[in-house]
């Protein structure tokens, strides 16, 4: 008998269940939830994905054992390397190079404006430096689709609006994104994925709205955990757990230092 | 001299191996320097330390798209006026630089703001010849208010707001490779990052390398030549640590776990243990052997093991 799921495998099951065959994605070496589940995907009904990993293009089907790096320049993964990423060249042609991708933010608003940026003092000033907006703010302008992906979800995080945008989500809402011409290659996020549960931005002005909860967790304790007041489904449902195989998989060959355990 | 290839007039071709001093000879306060690399791996650190030690002030440094602490350092020791980055970052080991941390939130040193494609708009610009490249990615973002160098503009063909990202032209580019020969002829180990597109984008380039082989060495791999014709090329064997240089050695994570600490202690207002991190591991070693000999020999053949399984 196998033991349950636990709530990052999840997770990583969802996400392999929204990637499709053909997609092509960055896998980053620290969000290890969204690696997972590309991994997933890819090694069950997605075997035409291509996947760049740190700076290589990769066949990853012939690997029994896909080990995490700690660094996305770590070179050890060349072994499965069938090109190799010139990192330029990504921003010469970005909507070639990404199908998918996940942004991370310090803060997410409800509108799905992403901040890496900074946290600003109550008069204003920057009071905490982020990380940066990395390659999120052009990555998600080419991206075909886009998610957000929160490790963890706190009323710190999930705030009514963001200090800093890095990343436009829907602005202010309704057709903020029209006004600005930013739908040339996606309409804006499509779900925000964090430990708690799924949300879409299928609502009238683009707020979130949510439509999963993952096992164990109630309505009640996200609503007291997110910063702003958000719509819920009418069909809400718990998200789908891991079935045995896609299980089995994840903890032999995709996450085998037990990382999502 | 056997090696040297001479033209029928008896010219000799010129090679460009140089020694780090000369380079360091040539920089002056003020100026644009960019570093190569990626993250955590291949910053030409010997020129970051010998930038420190001679004490140079006010310089606009260009880091990769995504620096690693090498800018930290450079900031640290007090040489920088202005960054030109995505993100100064050590991933898992520090999220962010804590130099940078501390003079974005003083507000010490002006931080130009930008993403990855930003970043490459303004390096693709500089090396172009043009005053700018256009780019949409921003548009309604914070980047454009932070960063008051980029404009934005009403585009003439279809009449939509773009940013005019203006050209980043550094003075000189300093980045380290697997592999060069004394004609300026470099060969990273893998991807070279971006540091094609900040090759194009400078002035001057020079590499320092792990390793000098011979033009036909080059020759025999023509297409791995990352960095066609650098200014000039020093021989650097370890002229990346603490960072990785691709297949060579690995991250040396126990020192940039030190130097997050004592930098972080200095960004609390103590910085006594940078100081002395400073001399020990700057200040002292006159040579990169000197330096070499600091890290120890046990610790560089550990670093070395690039073989170990993925960790």
């Amino acid at each position: 008998m196998i033991e349950r799921a636990t709530n990052q495998e999840i997770q990583a099951f969802y996400i392999s269940s929204i990637l499709q065959d053909n997609d092509r994605l960055f896998v980053g070496a620290n969000l290890h939830v969204p690696r997972a589940g590309a991994l997933l995907a890819h090694l069950t009904h997605a075997p035409n994905m291509k996947l760049s990993i740190g700076m290589v293009s990769t066949n990853l089907l012939y690997a029994d054992r896909l080990e995490p790096t700690k660094f996305s320049t770590d070179y050890r993964v060349s072994r499965w390397a069938e090109c190799m990423v010139i990192h330029d060249e990504i921003f010469q042609r970005p909507q070639y190079c990404s199908d998918v991708f996940f942004v991370g933010g310090m803060q997410i608003d409800r509108f799905g404006n992403t901040n890496l940026i900074g946290i600003k003092s109550p008069e204003g000033n920057l009071a905490v430096r982020g990380p940066g907006s990395l390659g999120t703010t052009t990555m998600a302008h080419y991206a075909k689709r886009y998610y957000i992906y929160a490790p963890s979800h706190s009323a710190n995080i999930f705030v009514e609006r963001v200090d800093y945008i890095s990343t436009f989500g829907y602005g202010q809402g309704g057709d903020h994104r029209c006004q600005l011409n930013l739908n040339q290659f996606n309409e804006g996020p499509l779900e925000v994925i964090t430990p708690l549960g799924i949300f879409d931005f299928n609502t009238p002005d683009h707020s979130m709205r949510l439509k999963h909860v993952h096992s164990g967790v109630s309505v009640e304790y996200i609503t007291t955990n997110t910063g702003f007041e958000f719509a819920i489904a009418e069909d809400i449902t718990e998200t789908a757990i891991p079935d045995a195989d896609a299980l089995l998989l994840l903890r032999e060959r995709v996450d085998v230092e037990g990382t999502l355990r | 001299m056997p090696n040297n290839l001479y033209s029928q007039n008896g010219r000799i071709r010129a090679p460009v191996t140089t020694t780090l001093q000369e380079e360091l000879d040539r920089l002056e306060d003020g100026m644009t320097i960019a570093f190569g690399g990626f993250n955590t791996a291949s910053h030409p650190m010997a020129v970051v330390r010998g930038i420190v030690k001679k004490g140079l002030r006010n310089l606009t440094v260009v880091g990769s798209a995504i620096s690693g602490l090498d800018l930290d350092l450079l900031i640290g020791a007090g040489a920088v006026n202005e960054v030109v980055t995505s993100s100064v970052t050590a991933e898992v080991l520090a999220s962010v630089g804590p130099f940078y941390r501390e003079a974005a939130e003083s507000g010490s040193i002006d931080i130009w703001e930008c993403d990855e494609g930003i970043f490459y708009a303004a390096i693709r610009a500089a090396g172009q010849g043009l005053p700018f490249n256009p780019w949409k990615a921003g548009i309604g973002t914070s980047i454009v208010e932070l960063n008051k160098k980029l404009v934005p503009f009403t585009c003439p063909v279809t009449g939509q707001q773009l940013i005019a990202v203006p050209a980043i032209n550094p003075d000189v580019f300093f980045t380290h490779v697997e592999r060069a020969d004394r004609y300026g002829l470099g060969q990273h180990t893998g991807s070279g990052y971006g540091d094609r597109a900040i090759h194009r984008a400078s002035k001057r380039t020079v590499i320092t390398t792990e390793a000098l082989i011979s033009n036909e060495e080059i020759r025999r791999n023509p297409l791995m030549t990352s960095i066609a014709y650098a200014d000039a090329v020093v021989r650097v064997p370890w002229g990346a640590h603490p960072f990785s240089s691709p297949g060579c050695y690995r991250v040396d994570e126990e020192f940039i776990k030190e130097y997050v600490s004592v930098a972080n202690q200095a960004r609390k207002g103590d910085r006594s243990a940078f100081a002395e991190w400073l001399q020990h591991y700057v200040f002292e070693p006159e040579t990169q052997a000197d330096y070499l000999e600091t890290l120890g020999q046990q610790r560089l053949l550990d670093l070395g093991d690039v073989t170990e399984a993925i960790s």
